[in-house]
Formats: structure tokens, sequence, C-alpha cells
């Protein structure tokens, strides 16, 4: 029952489990298909909807322009934002770290007498490790959207922001299922589901606190934005008396006019619907003349690490993100070995840049910027133009700054340094290059080598240095071109006469 | 009219110093910063549609996303409603709805015509379901779900619901419900199918005029409805390997009629 359990154990060993753990899923043949085939699908339904959408730069630039002002005014929107949530009879409480959310939640909890706690999906429950803490207390907390749920019952941790359980496959679930039951189960989706409603039903009825997180809050109203397809954020944000909403503190937009970008570019970026089938508004506990809702509406918004990156001018934009996933969608790295390796609440690109920013920890989850390749499909995928390529090398050089990154490394960079930067030395070093290789090469290739060089033979051939370098061939190289370059030229200028 | 009692604030100071100082501020901001644009682009915001084109809109989007349609002229109403709600719960096996507590679906007076045919209708209301005989709740007759009200419990037992939003958004093919009051959430979501009833001239075509319609219905923050429920299509799921599982939490089957 402990996703967030298991979360805490990993989240020492971000950085140096990870070449395990890449190990691992590289193994595992039904993941990786599973992962590949997700990505696709939602890669392409964004493309789509982009399309459908018109001029989708211009949309991006809008969305990227309202959160770079929301962002940059936080403290106006923030302090409107609570004011209002105050105003219609909602509690906030503003919380810098997760222990200090934790222990309000169990607050909340205990004024109520909670034994049964039903969540929506939040990932900010999850940073917080949330369900481990309420396990600790004896309280019962359920996962109610079907793929965390799913991921409860086999208590493991989400491996994509927005389809979390994509690694388990239906013989999998209809096993958990029939172990949670006692009841047996086919591996049918259509059956599988029908059990899932029945059950989660009755949690959403029995629940004393339902909780959520908050896509967006709007300032103006105090609205507390939730965006989902199955429904059960409206379920546990409708029928417990009481609603605990745990919110990131940068996750607000100024107006509803904003909103509507928002939400439009989310939907589209996450999953390729023109819109998700339900967007809920919570301005408010119940309403005296209402006959449902809850009676009760309380705000937990969560610094946790964030308050760091404002006014970072490298940083500061990463609390721009509005968690759709598309930078996981494209990412080279991601897309081969999904989201449990990387350790952390956030997987992809975004986690990567933001896992060590917000736990303030260049040690281990500072290595996570090497699982990248640099390669800026996450930026451009990303619709708030968030330079995530970018970040990755700066928290790179951020490490080696803070001499995070191993001694044989650091030896080996210190001595590139020596003889890159010395003519002599570099010439001296290609020749032996070219005579100390010679034990190793076959056919021209070495095809396998003593470590470190092994780290690239392995699973690929490296082409040997040639006898010549490319230095000592530019000499010809530059007189080649130059008669080249002169009789390219005549021949155009013959051309257009 | 209030909303009752304002609620608690824990830890703002230290926390909006913190913001203000990180960004450069001595004090936090306490006047609204200016805005060169707010919303949506202008290319966006500028299209206009004419009713037939928004029509068409909802449909085709609505169609696509599994939704079924109804139009008929505004005079047939009452008739076609109920013949359309009787057909579909005939067809889903249906012997007890839930509707909305509205001025509009009052005036197509459905009630008694599906009353005898056998259909009985909870109406959102207090006591709207007082003629309502249950045969027990899903969760037994202790715990939480029993202590709340008898319309809770008869709604929940609704397999139908009937609605009237507020409006309609042809780009998304989105309902727009200001739920509060005899237009409660419930309606919508407890049910496994819904049937939306609204006039074609309700119908925007982006949801910056639905939320537009809101601000001007309620232009009070503390007269706000507590619930905006914007529903675009069936519940909907593809976390069982990206089968797409239709209907998993709220309601998997969504009529639209539309009067013209």
């Amino acid at each position: 029952m402990s996703a967030g359990g298991q979360a805490a154990s990993l989240d020492e060993k971000i950085g140096s489990g990870l070449k395990e753990r890449t190990k691992q899923a590289l193994g595992d043949e039904f993941l990786r298909k599973a992962v590949a085939y997700t990505t696709d699908k939602l890669k392409t339904g964004r493309l789509q909807a982009m399309d459908m959408f018109g001029d989708w730069e211009a949309w991006r630039d809008r969305g990227k322009a309202i959160r770079e002002h929301t962002i940059n005014h936080l403290d106006y929107y923030l302090s409107q934002f609570a004011d209002n949530v105050t105003k219609k009879g909602g509690n906030v409480y503003f919380c810098s770290g997760a222990s200090d959310a934790v222990s309000t939640f169990m607050e909340i909890a205990d004024k109520n007498k909670a034994k049964l706690v039903a969540k929506g999906k939040s990932m900010v429950s999850e940073e917080i490790h949330l369900n481990h803490h309420l396990e600790e207390r004896n309280i019962e907390a359920i996962e109610t959207d079907l793929g965390e749920y799913i991921l409860q019952l086999a208590k493991e941790t989400p491996s994509h922001l927005i389809i979390p359980a994509i690694h388990k496959n239906k013989q999998q679930i209809a096993t958990l299922f029939t172990e949670a039951s006692g009841q047996h189960f086919e591996p049918e989706t259509k059956v599988l589901a029908e059990y899932a409603r029945k059950k989660l039903r009755n949690y959403f009825l029995e629940s004393d606190i339902g909780l959520t997180g908050c896509n967006f809050g709007v300032a103006e109203t105090g609205s507390i934005t939730l965006v989902e397809n199955e429904g059960n954020g409206r379920m546990v944000s409708t029928l417990p008396k009481v609603h605990v909403v745990v919110m990131g503190m940068e996750r607000l937009v100024p107006t509803m006019e904003d909103l509507e970008v928002v939400l439009n570019m989310l939907a589209r970026s996450a999953t390729g619907q023109k819109l998700t089938t339900y967007t809920s508004l919570v301005t408010g506990p119940k309403r005296p003349e209402d006959l449902d809702g809850p009676e009760e509406l309380h705000v937990i918004i969560l610094d946790n690490g964030r308050s760091q990156q404002l006014g970072d001018p490298i940083f500061q934009e990463v609390l721009h993100c509005i968690r759709c996933a598309a930078c996981l969608n494209v990412c080279p790295v991601y897309r081969h070995v999904g989201g449990h390796t990387y350790g952390t609440t956030y997987s992809g690109p975004i986690g990567a840049v933001l896992t060590p920013l917000i736990q303030q920890d260049m040690k281990e989850a500072g290595t996570l910027s090497y699982a990248s390749s640099l390669c800026g499909a996450c930026y451009e995928a990303c619709p708030m133009k968030i330079p995530l390529h970018d970040m990755l090398v700066h928290l790179r050089h951020r490490k080696v700054k803070m001499k995070l990154t191993a001694l044989p490394e650091r030896v080996a960079f210190k001595s590139y340094q020596t003889v890159f930067g010395n003519i002599t030395l570099f010439k001296l070093a290609t020749k032996m290059g070219y005579y100390m290789q010679k034990p190793l090469v076959r056919g021209g290739m070495i095809k396998s080598g003593p470590p470190p060089l092994s780290g690239w033979t392995q699973s690929r051939f490296l082409p040997m240095l040639p006898k010549k370098s490319f230095r000592d061939r530019w000499g010809d190289l530059q007189k080649e071109l130059a008669a080249k370059n002169t009789s390219g030229t005549k021949a155009k200028g013959g051309s257009a006469k | 009219m209030s909303t009752g009692q304002q609620g608690t604030m824990r830890g703002k100071d230290d926390f909006m110093r913190n913001i203000s100082s990180r960004l450069g501020r001595r004090e936090p901001l306490a006047e609204a910063p200016s805005r060169p644009f707010i919303g949506v682009p202008d290319f966006y915001r500028d299209r206009t549609r004419t009713q037939d084109e928004l029509i068409d809109e909802f449909i085709q989007s609505w169609t696509a996303l599994s939704g079924k349609t109804l139009v008929i002229d505004e005079a047939e109403a009452p008739q076609a409603v109920e013949a359309y709600i009787r057909q579909l719960a005939g067809d889903l096996g249906i012997k007890r709805i839930s509707r909305w507590d509205h001025e509009g679906l009052e005036k197509l007076g459905f009630d008694q015509s599906l009353n005898e045919a056998g259909i009985e209708v909870v109406t959102w209301r207090e006591g709207g379901a007082d003629h309502i005989e249950l045969e027990g709740l899903p969760t037994g007759q202790d715990g939480n779900w029993a202590k709340r009200s008898h319309l809770l419990h008869a709604a929940e037992q609704c397999r139908l619901g009937v609605v009237w939003p507020d409006c309609a958004i042809a780009n998304t093919s989105t309902l727009a419900l200001f739920s509060q009051g005899g237009k409660g959430r419930s309606v919508s979501l407890l049910t496994e199918a819904i049937v939306a009833v609204f006039r074609a001239d309700q119908i925007v075509y982006r949801m910056g005029e639905a939320f537009a319609l809101f601000k001007k219905q309620y232009p009070n923050v503390a007269e706000m409805p507590s619930s905006l429920n914007l529903i675009t299509g069936p519940s909907r799921s593809a976390d069982i390997e990206n089968d797409l599982t239709i209907g998993i939490h709220g309601p998997g089957k969504v009529h639209a009629i539309i009067l013209k």
C-alpha cells in the first residue's frame, strides 16, 4: 500500500542506483515495448491535436508569457488566490517543507477522526510521501485513479506522469485484482474496469476525506482546477465531507481567461485530447443551498524547494511546468528506460531537472542530468517552452563545480584539459594513441577494449584512430578545398550568364 | 447573499516574504501588476461562427467522443425529450433517473409520463427523493455513507441523470455546468448515462466565452457556485494496457439534446 513508502527508500539512491535500474529496465522486454507504444501514441496524439488547433507556436508563446508573468509576480497572485479561497470559506495552509505539509494533513485528519482517505491523482502527495505517513498512522489511503490503484495493489510507483501503470499488463492486473478480492478475474479490460468501478465507488462513498492535487489555482476567484478523464477527481471532491487539496505553490494562473490557455494546451500536450473529460473548478466548500459537495475545504500550499528557484536566472523557468509529460514522450532516454529508472516521483527530462532542484541534492539527484542525450527534443515538445536541455547542461556544470563527479572522471577531464590546451602534448597524444590502439584493432575497428573503453565497446564498435590525424591532413585539405571553391564559383558564374 | 464563514489562513506572511525577497522585492507586491495581454491569442479570440456552424462543430466533436446528439425543434421538445429518455431508459433497463431542479426541465414536464412508464424520477431538491424506496445501500447500514441524506442515497442509485447545462462549448464539445443548489453535482456524476438538454443559442464557440458568462453571472467571488463542471464526453481511462475504457467512474454514455 505504499507507493510513497517505496519512493522514500528509492530517494536515497537516485544517483548511485541509476545504472542498476537502467540495466533492469533495458532487460525488461514488456516494459520497453509498453513504454515505446504508449509514448508513441501520446506523442502522435499531441502532434495531431496541435495541428488541429492552429498556430501552435503562437499558443506556446502565449502560454509561456502567462506562466512567466505569474511566476514573476507570484507573491501577488498567490496572496490573491489564498485570500479568495478563505473568502469562500476554505482554509489555507502555507507549508515550507514536506514534513510541514504532512503534519498539516494529519492535523486535519485527526480533527475529523479520519480512518479512510480517498485520493485523486496527486503528484505533490507522492512528492511528500503522504501515503507512507498515513500508513504509519493507520489511516487507510486509497488511490482512486485506475492506474494509481493498480500500482497501489502492486506496491509500485508510477512509471509515467499521465499513464502511471504502463508497465503492467492485463494478466498482471487480473492477478492483482484476484489477490485483492478473492474473486477470479480474466485478463479482460472490460471485466477489470467494471470491478474497479464498483470497488472504488464504495471507497468514494465511505471516505472521511477526499484528497486531490490542483492542476491550476485561479488567483482572481480562488478556484482549484482539477483536470482528469475518469471522474475520480470529481468523486473525491464531491462525496466525502472533507476535501483536502495539496498543491505546489507555483501552480497558478491570474485569471479565468488565462486558464483557458493553459487548459487547452495541457490536454493537447498530455494526451492529444482537445480537452480532458472533466475539468472542474472548485471554489470553496459547498454553499448553504447546496445538497451535495464537501462541507470543508482545506488547501495545503507547498514550497518544498520551489522558492529556491525564484530569482535564479537559469532555473526559475522550471516553475512554469504544467506537468503535461510531453517531454517524457519525446525523450530518447525515457523512451528506452521508462519512469522507474529515474527512481523519483517526477521522471523524464522534467524529473531530471526538477528533482535535484527541489530536493537540493546535487550528489544523488543531480546525477539524473546525465540521463539525457541533450538533444533538445524536450524543449521542442514543451508547451511552455522551458529550455530543459540547457538546464540539464547547467546541472552537470553545477555538479562538476561542486566536485561531485567521480574521482577518475575528474582526473580524466583534468588530463583532457592539459592535453587539449597544449599543441605539443596534443600531437604527441594522437600519435601515441595510434600506436597504443594497435593490439586492440581488428579490421579497422576496436571491438572490445579494457575499461573505460569497454563502456563503449560493450554495445558498439569504435573506429580506429587513423595514422594521419585530421590536424596533419589539414594543410592538404585546405588546398583541395580552395581549388574546389574557385572552380565552383566559375561554374556558377557561367550558368548565370 | 453570503456564503457563511470566512476560512482560516496559516503561515502566509513568512511564506510571502520569502517569495518576494527571492524575487528581489522588499515587500510582497500589493498592487496588481499590469497585464500587456490576458488570455488566448487574438486569432483565436476573434473567430466568429454562425449558430449552425456552432451546432455542427459541437456535434462533430461530441460524436467523435462517442457522444450521441439529437437536434429538435423547440416546439416539439416536451414530447421528443420524454420519448428520448424513455427509449434510452428502456434500452439500458433503467427504472430510476435523477434530474436537476431546473426551470427548463420543469417546463418540459416529463416526470409524470416517465412515472407512468414505470420510471421513477429523483429531483435534486430537498425532499426530491421522498417518494423513493431504496432496497439498501451498496455500503451497508453502517459507516459514513449510511449517515448521508436520502436524496444522495437515491441519486447514487439512479443510473441516468438529466441536466440543463448553463452553456455548451462548440470547439471542444463541452457541457458547462455551474453546479449549485438545484443543479447538483451528483446528477452529472454518479450515473452511468447523462442526458444534457439545452437550446442552440446556449452554444458558444470557446471556453473563454463560457467563463465570461460565469463571471458575468457571478461578479462577486463570494457568490460563485462552489463547482463549475466542464464535461467533455464520457468518463474514460487508458490505464489498462492503453485499452480505452469508457465509463470508468463517471457516466460512460453521454447524450446531448439540442433545441432549435
